[in-house]
C-alpha cells in the first residue's frame, strides 16, 4: 500500500470522525441551553474556547452570539476547522482514494456533502439545525458502518480505524473540557444544582448515557462521569478505549518498530489519571496535556508511515490547527 | 400531450437517427417508437435523475480556469447515438489496421526510417515534430508496439462516410465516461436496455488491464501495475481514479516513485520499496522524467527514461509515440497503411492541407474563411479557427499567426459533420457529435464497441471539446439481425 494512500485514508477518516464531532458539539449545547434556567449564564464562546480557534472566529466575527458561532462551527468554508470543511476534505480524501474503497463508501461521503452544501442557510434556524445535525450524525454511522461490512479489514482499514480513534479520543477530552469550563464558571449556587444536568448532557452528546447507567450504576457525578469516559474498558469513544484500538491497529501494520511502546506509555499515562484528587483546573491542564500528547503520537505516526514529502494543500492548515490545540 | 420532436428538422447534415422528420433510420426505430411514448414531462423526469446520478456518482471533469470549484458535472445527454453492428465491424477493422500501420510507422521513426528514406514523408516534418524524441531512438519496445492505447477521432459527412479526423497516441482521455455514461443509461432507461441488443462496453477495465500485463519486462507471474497522474489538479484525474480503481491497479503520483540504482522503478509503500512493472502514464513526454526531458518538472520521476531503456519498466503509451499524434503526420496515415501493410486504407482521412507545402499554404490563405485550421499539436479544441463561424477579424488575426508559423498548422475542408437527436429544454433538437473510439494494442489489438460520443450542445456549434461547452452521449453498437 502507498504511503500517499494510507495518509489519504487516516486523513479521511480524521476528517469525518471531526465533521461528525463538531456535530455532536453544536447538538449537546442546544441541548444544554434548552435544559438550563436563564439565570445559568452560558454563552457559545466556550465551543469557541474548547475547539482552540479563539483568533480565528475574532477575526471573522465580532461577537459570540449563536447565529456566529453555529455558522463559524458548522458552515464556514473560510474556516479550515468547520464541519463543511471537515467534510469536504474528508471528501477530497475519498475521491484520491477511491481505488483503495467499495465504490458505496465513496458515494456516502459525496452525497452527504453535496446534502450539506444545500443546508448553509437552513442552520440558522434551530429547528432545521437540528435536523441537519441528526443527518450528519447517521450519515457519518452509515460510512463506519459501511466500512465495517464492505471493506476487507486490511491495511487500508487499518489506517481508517487510526485516523478515527486518534480524532475520537482527542474530541473525547474536548468535550470534557467544556463540561469543566462550565462547571467552575457556574458561580451561583443556583447554577450548581444543575451539575447534573450538564454531566447527562455529555453523556449524552457521547452515545454514553445509557451505557453509563447500565455499567457504572450510580447517580450521574462529576468524576464517575469523568473517569468513565476516560478509562472505561468498553466504550467506544472513552480515551482508553479509542487508544486500545489504535494500538491494536498498529500492532498489526508493517513496520511499526517502537510505536506499540510509545502508545503503551501513553495509555499508562492516562490510566494513572485520577479525576478524584483534581479541582477543575487541573483536570483542564491534565486534558490539554493529553491533547498535546495525541499531537505527538499523530506526528509518530505520520514520520512513521506517510510520505513526508508531500503535504497536501487542503490538508496543511487543519494539520497545523490539530497539532496546536489551545 | 406536447410531443418531445416537435419541429424536429435535420438540417443540412447526415442525422444519425432520423431520415427526415418523423422517420427514424431502421437502426434507431424502436429507441424512437419508445420515446414517443414519453411525454414531456416524462423525459424531464429521467433527465433529472440521470443528472443526479451523475452528482451522487461524482463523474467530474475539472476545468482549470473555474475559481474554487475545481471539478465540474460531466454534461450528458440522455438520448443515445446508435450504430448498427454491421458498419461497426468494418470501423473497427478500419481502427485496428490504422493503429497497427501507426505503430509500424513509430518503430521505423526510431530505427531505420525507411519509410523517410523512400521519400514518403519530408525528413524535416519529423525532425521538427515537437513530439519526436531522439532520446527514443533504438529503442524497441515489447512487441513493437509504441502507441498501446489510442483514442481515434470519427466523424461522418454529409453523405454518411465515416472519416477519421485525429489518432490520439499520447494521453487520450474520455473512456471512464464511456463506461459511466453506459451505467447512467441503463438507471435512466432500463426497459429500453432489455429490449434492444446492444454490444457490452463494460470490459475494457479487463482488456487494458490485459494489455498491460501483456507489455510487462517479465511475462511470469503477476505483474505490478501503476496509473501514473498528474494529480487531483489534472483535467482527467477522475477517469485515472477510476481506471486505477476498475484494474485494481495502484494510482501513483511521480512522487510515489523511485528509480533507484539498479534503474528499477520502486513505489513509496508503507512497507518500504515495492517494485513496479508497468506504468500507464497519465503524463506527457515533456513532464515525465526530469533527467532527461524538462528539467522543471515536478510530476514525473527522475530517471524513469533509464529505467525505461534498461528494459525493467513498461511504459504506456511509449515515450515518443506522440511522433504520430501529429496533424501533419496524420495527412501521411493512408501511405502508411499502403507502406507497410500493403492493404488500402478502410477509413478516409479528411482531405488536409499542410501549411508547410507552400502550395497548400496559398489555397489555405486563399480560403481561410471556409477552411476549419489547427494547430498540429494541440489537443482539447484550443487554438483552432472554424472560418465559416469566424469574425472577418478573427480570421485576420489567424492569418497572422499561420503566416509566422506554417509548419504548425493545418487546415481541413469544413465538414458538415453529423447530428444526432439531443434534448435541449425538454424537446429534441439535432447537434453535431463525433465518436471516439479507443484502441489498445500490446500482443493483441482490442477496439470499444462504440467509443465516447461527444455532442456540441451550442446550436450550430462544430466544436465538441468538454472543455468548450461539449457535452456526451452513450453510443450503442445494435446487433439488428437478431432484432
Amino acid at each position: 500500500m502507498l504511503s500517499r494512500s494510507a495518509e489519504r485514508l487516516y486523513w479521511l477518516a480524521r476528517y469525518l470522525e471531526r465533521t461528525e464531532n463538531i456535530a455532536r458539539q453544536v447538538n449537546v449545547h442546544m441541548n444544554l441551553l434548552m435544559d438550563l434556567p436563564k439565570d445559568v449564564e452560558m454563552g457559545w464562546q466556550h465551543l469557541i474556547q474548547i475547539n482552540g480557534c479563539k483568533d480565528a472566529f475574532y477575526s471573522r466575527y465580532s461577537s459570540t452570539q449563536e447565529r456566529n458561532v453555529t455558522r463559524f462551527l458548522l458552515t464556514d468554508t473560510t474556516h479550515p476547522g468547520s464541519l463543511l470543511s471537515s467534510l469536504s476534505f474528508a471528501r477530497e480524501n475519498i475521491r484520491t482514494s477511491r481505488e483503495l474503497m467499495p465504490d458505496e463508501a465513496w458515494r456516502q461521503v459525496n452525497e452527504l456533502y453535496l446534502y450539506s452544501n444545500k443546508q448553509i442557510d437552513a442552520i440558522t434556524n434551530r429547528r432545521s439545525r437540528v435536523l441537519f445535525l441528526n443527518e450528519i450524525l447517521e450519515g457519518c454511522q452509515r460510512f463506519n458502518g459501511l466500512l465495517s461490512g464492505y471493506m476487507s479489514h486490511d491495511n487500508a482499514y487499518r489506517f481508517i480505524r487510526l485516523g478515527r480513534n486518534i480524532e475520537r479520543a482527542d474530541m473525547t477530552t474536548r468535550i470534557l473540557e467544556l463540561g469543566s469550563i462550565l462547571l467552575s464558571e457556574a458561580r451561583s449556587p443556583s447554577a450548581r444544582q444543575y451539575e447534573n444536568i450538564l454531566w447527562m448532557n455529555i453523556l449524552q452528546s457521547l452515545n454514553a448515557l445509557l451505557m453509563y447507567r447500565r455499567h457504572v450504576r450510580s447517580r450521574i457525578k462529576d468524576d464517575d462521569v469523568l473517569n468513565y469516559l476516560l478509562l472505561d474498558e468498553a466504550l467506544p469513544r472513552s480515551v482508553n478505549c479509542c487508544l486500545f484500538e489504535m494500538a491494536d491497529a498498529i500492532q498489526s501494520l508493517p513496520n511499526h518498530n517502537q510505536l506499540p511502546e510509545k502508545l503503551a506509555e501513553l495509555q499508562d499515562y492516562v490510566k494513572s489519571i485520577d479525576t478524584r484528587q483534581t479541582t477543575q483546573t487541573q483536570l483542564r491542564v491534565i486534558l490539554d496535556h493529553l491533547q498535546s500528547r495525541l499531537g505527538v503520537l499523530h506526528a509518530q505516526i505520520a514520520k512513521h508511515w506517510f510520505l513526508n514529502s508531500t503535504q497536501d494543500q487542503y490538508q496543511s492548515s487543519s494539520k497545523t490547527e490539530e497539532q496546536n490545540p489551545a | 400531450m406536447s410531443s418531445i420532436w416537435e419541429n424536429y428538422k435535420t438540417d443540412n447534415a447526415y442525422d444519425e437517427l432520423m431520415f427526415a422528420e418523423y422517420q427514424p433510420r431502421a437502426v434507431s426505430h424502436t429507441l424512437c417508437q419508445y420515446l414517443n411514448t414519453l411525454n414531456r414531462e416524462d423525459i424531464d423526469k429521467r433527465k433529472t435523475a440521470a443528472e443526479l446520478a451523475i452528482l451522487e456518482m461524482g463523474i467530474t471533469f475539472t476545468v482549470y480556469s473555474d475559481e474554487g470549484n475545481i471539478d465540474r458535472a460531466w454534461p450528458f445527454d440522455i438520448i443515445p447515438r446508435i450504430i448498427d453492428a454491421r458498419e461497426w465491424k468494418i470501423i473497427n477493422k478500419g481502427l485496428k489496421q490504422r493503429l497497427t500501420a501507426l505503430n509500424c510507422f513509430i518503430s521505423d521513426v526510431y530505427d531505420q526510417q525507411t519509410f523517410i528514406k523512400e521519400n514518403l514523408i519530408p525528413q524535416e516534418i519529423i525532425s521538427s515534430s515537437k513530439n519526436f524524441r531522439k532520446e527514443c531512438v533504438g529503442i524497441k519496445p515489447k512487441h513493437n508496439v509504441w502507441a498501446n492505447i489510442c483514442g481515434t477521432d470519427l466523424v461522418r459527412d454529409k453523405n454518411g462516410v465515416m472519416y477519421v479526423l485525429e489518432d490520439n497516441l499520447r494521453v487520450p482521455s474520455g473512456v471512464s465516461y464511456m463506461l459511466e455514461n453506459r451505467i447512467i443509461t441503463k438507471r435512466v432507461f432500463p426497459e429500453l436496455l432489455q429490449d434492444i441488443e446492444i454490444l457490452p462496453i463494460d470490459d475494457y477495465p479487463t482488456q487494458l488491464h490485459e494489455m498491460l500485463c501483456s507489455i510487462a519486462p517479465n511475462p511470469n507471474g503477476k505483474p505490478q501495475i501503476a496509473v501514473l497522474t498528474p494529480g487531483i489538479y489534472n483535467s482527467a484525474y477522475f477517469e485515472h481514479a477510476y481506471l486505477a480503481q476498475q484494474m485494481g491497479a495502484q494510482l501513483v503520483e511521480g512522487s510515489d516513485l523511485i528509480v533507484d540504482d539498479d534503474d528499477c522503478v520502486y513505489m513509496r509503500t508503507i512497507e518500504g520499496h515495492e517494485k513496479v512493472d508497468v506504468i500507464y502514464r497519465r503524463i506527457d513526454d515533456d513532464f515525465l522524467d526530469p533527467e532527461v526531458f524538462r528539467k522543471d518538472s515536478i510530476l514525473g520521476v527522475p530517471g524513469l527514461m533509464r529505467a525505461w531503456k534498461a528494459g525493467n519498466v513498461a511504459l504506456a503509451n511509449a515515450p515518443g509515440a506522440g511522433v504520430a499524434d501529429d496533424k501533419v503526420v496524420y495527412a501521411y496515415v493512408p501511405e502508411m497503411i499502403r507502406y507497410y501493410l500493403n492493404e488500402e486504407p478502410i477509413l478516409p482521412n479528411v482531405e488536409t492541407y499542410l501549411c508547410s507545402n507552400p502550395d497548400h499554404l496559398d489555397y489555405v490563405l486563399k480560403h481561410l474563411a471556409e477552411l476549419v485550421v489547427k494547430p498540429a499539436n494541440e489537443s482539447g479544441g484550443y487554438g483552432m479557427l472554424v472560418g465559416p463561424h469566424a469574425t472577418a477579424k478573427e480570421v485576420e488575426a489567424f492569418r497572422k499567426v499561420v503566416i509566422g508559423n506554417p509548419r504548425n498548422y493545418i487546415a481541413q475542408p469544413t465538414l458538415a459533420i453529423s447530428t444526432s437527436p439531443t434534448l435541449c429544454k425538454n424537446k429534441l433538437e439535432p447537434r453535431h457529435i463525433d465518436l471516439r473510439p479507443f484502441i489498445l494494442q500490446g500482443e493483441n489489438t482490442f477496439v470499444t464497441a462504440g467509443g465516447l460520443t461527444r455532442v456540441a450542445l451550442k446550436k450550430g456549434s462544430l466544436v465538441v471539446n468538454s472543455s468548450q461547452g461539449g457535452g456526451s452521449k452513450d453510443t450503442w453498437i445494435i446487433n439488428m439481425e437478431t432484432n
